[in-house]
């Protein structure tokens, strides 16, 4: 394969190629209904529609011969990459005085033949190159190997001791009226962080499900919550007095109720049942 | 050209079923996904990597859609009409622009070359670049819902950022070669669109080669920096960085690190700072704020596709010390 033929196919597998493998990953997680493994299930629509163009437009970028997007779009001999690239840089070149010739070959050498002969550009061009074959290794990861959820592991080491505080005030205030039936782990959490009267919740029944990590006596009920993506997931924990502490990461649901132990909210669990992971192990 | 004639008609649409076929294999191979999961960590760090991708790429293809709107489609003229004449007024009203392209700032790299390759400045173009992830709706309404006006931190961050993109702004304007700022790469594309444009017909032909010009230019630096952010999370561990938390000063130092390593959007990272807003300092919240969307390590590899590597050292300089800077009065006044 031709040097030139190589860079052109480059161009397309590490532009419209890398995005079309995404895009396809997600419609495929979005269609077999696993797109909240990653993001806040609020912008799929989104990731969806951008989705199609993506591949929409890679589907027409076919029609564009290889390499006419390197191309004027119409013949201007061999002398077009030294002016051009001389037109450039002035453009963005405040003064006109003295490096004038420098950058101006600059400019061609990147377009062109003038690249070969720079010092550097060999070094410039490897790294070029390697930077390509890590995207598109990481790429065919994301295509080959099946999704996943975020380890309990990565959910303790994320623990920073204070609760996270996505509901704030409102859920607390929520909370005080009794009406707690669609709260999960990260309201729970929030509300035995921030309630300042814990009393008025003592013996309120709840049932929870969420995967076991350790704490000091009995064991902590987590979830990650997610704002917009997984990266900024955070785990919520509710504390679980007693019963048999399941091992670390194992899925449980848990019914109990709520007590005031000097002022410290916990659940005093009634029965613990292990469960299958849900579909949707993240709460938003 | 061949475009018009039968047989060149007929090679077009064998590509186009090409294309077709090669989306569907990617669609089946996404779907069988035929490898086993990898070990735990490595697993957390694919899947932390994947998210931002899956987040972030909707916005780049909004940008480069933007991008190529404003390169192919808006009339020469059409919006330098309505810029200021002066240096200052150009980068202020810039720096505001944010307000009506809400992209992220994922999708502001892209828009963001295509303001360049129109003919806008190099200094203007940073000033747009820094202010936008701030200074924009979303990013306001989201740190108003976690932090009120509690603190100051949200004016902190809106003024904080619009005067660091300004300063920015000034500072490169000074600089006596600006296009020995940009990457051959980058100059070189921007030879290519002068010369196309001189072209009257083809607008279809040019947006789709803009297309995939931009996606070349920007999909494996994107790539590369989830990738890092991803690593980064599982290697790094979080409670060295917290251990400091009180710490006026060293707090401030922390939330930067931490705040260039996470690598979360401009629009949600008020509600991951929120968790830290116990036990850090408010100074350090706000410094967290400035540094994440405007030089963490996914927009650094990022903005390298345009911008040389002394200006992404410049501009990691000048933002960090701007933000200890702001930070510290912060820390002082509240």
């Amino acid at each position: 394969m031709s040097e030139s033929l190589r860079g052109k196919l480059a161009t397309r597998l590490l532009g419209v190629g890398l995005t079309a493998a995404l895009a396809a990953v997600t419609l495929v997680l979005a269609a077999t209904d696993r797109l909240a493994l990653y993001i806040n299930p609020d912008s799929t629509w989104f990731a969806v529609t951008m989705a199609v163009l993506a591949l929409v437009g890679a589907v027409a970028s076919f029609a564009l011969p290889l390499g006419a997007e390197a191309d004027h779009g119409h013949d201007h001999g061999d002398g077009h990459d030294h002016g051009d690239g001389h037109g450039v840089s002035s453009r963005f070149a405040r003064s006109t005085t003295g490096e004038r010739h420098d950058h101006s070959t600059t400019g061609a050498g990147s377009t062109g033949e003038g690249r070969r002969g720079r010092p550097g550009s060999a070094v410039g061009g490897i790294a070029v190159a390697a930077g390509g074959v890590l995207a598109t290794g990481v790429v065919a990861a994301i295509v080959l190997v099946p999704p996943a959820t975020l380890s309990a592991e990565i959910a303790m080491s994320r623990d920073t001791g204070a609760a996270p505080l996505f509901q704030g005030a409102d859920t607390v205030a929520l909370a005080a009226t009794g009406d707690t039936a669609s709260f999960g782990i990260g309201e729970w959490a929030s509300v035995f962080a921030t309630a300042t009267n814990p009393e008025a919740f003592d013996g309120d029944e709840v049932t929870l499900t969420g995967f076991a990590t350790p704490a000091e006596d009995g064991f902590a009920l987590t979830r990650l919550v997610i704002t917009h993506c997984v990266i900024d997931a955070q785990p919520a924990s509710v504390a679980i007095s007693g019963g048999d502490a399941p091992a670390t990461g194992e899925w449980v649901t848990v019914t109990g109720t709520i007590r005031d132990v000097d002022g410290r909210l916990q659940i005093e669990p009634a029965s613990i049942e292990a469960v299958a992971e849900p579909r949707d192990p993240y709460e938003y | 050209m061949t475009v018009d004639t039968r047989p060149g008609r007929s090679r077009t649409a064998t590509a186009v079923v090409a294309g077709v076929v090669v989306v569907a294999a990617l669609l089946a191979l996404a779907l069988l996904s035929p490898f086993p999961n990898l070990p735990t960590r490595a697993q957390d760090g694919l899947t932390l990597s994947i998210s931002v991708l899956i987040e972030s790429l909707p916005f780049v293809m909004l940008g480069v859609v933007l991008s190529i709107v404003v390169q192919v489609w808006v009339p020469p003229g059409a919006i330098e009409r309505w810029m200021p004449r002066n240096a200052w007024g150009r980068r202020a009203v810039l720096s505001l622009l944010g307000m009506l392209i809400p992209v992220c700032e994922c999708g502001n790299v892209p828009f963001a070359r295509g303001l360049l390759m129109r003919g806008f400045s190099v200094p203007e173009t940073l000033t747009f670049l820094i202010a936008a992830p701030i200074v924009n709706p979303i990013v306001i309404i989201t740190t108003h819902q976690a932090f009120g006006l509690d603190d100051g931190i949200l004016i902190a961050r809106l003024l904080g950022g619009y005067l660091i993109a300004n300063l920015i702004g000034w500072l490169y304007s000074r600089h006596p070669d600006a296009g020995s700022l940009l990457t051959e790469r980058f100059l070189a594309t921007c030879a290519l669109q002068e010369a196309g444009s001189e072209e009257a017909g083809g607008r279809g032909r040019r947006s789709l080669a803009q297309f995939v010009v931009e996606l070349r230019a920007v999909m494996p630096a994107l790539v590369i920096g989830s990738a890092l952010a991803g690593a980064v999370q599982v290697l790094v561990p979080r409670d060295a960085l917290l251990a400091i938390g009180s710490n006026p000063a060293l707090s401030i130092i922390a939330m930067i690190a931490l705040a260039m390593i996470v690598s979360i959007c401009s629009n949600v990272d008020s509600f991951f700072a929120l968790s830290f807003a116990s036990t850090f300092t408010p100074g350090s919240i706000v410094a967290f704020l400035l540094v994440g969307p405007l030089v963490d390590v996914k927009m650094l590899a990022l903005l390298r596709t345009t911008f040389r590597t002394k200006v992404l050292a410049g501009l990691v300089v000048i933002v960090v010390l701007a933000a200890i800077a702001i930070g510290g009065v912060v820390n002082l006044l509240v």
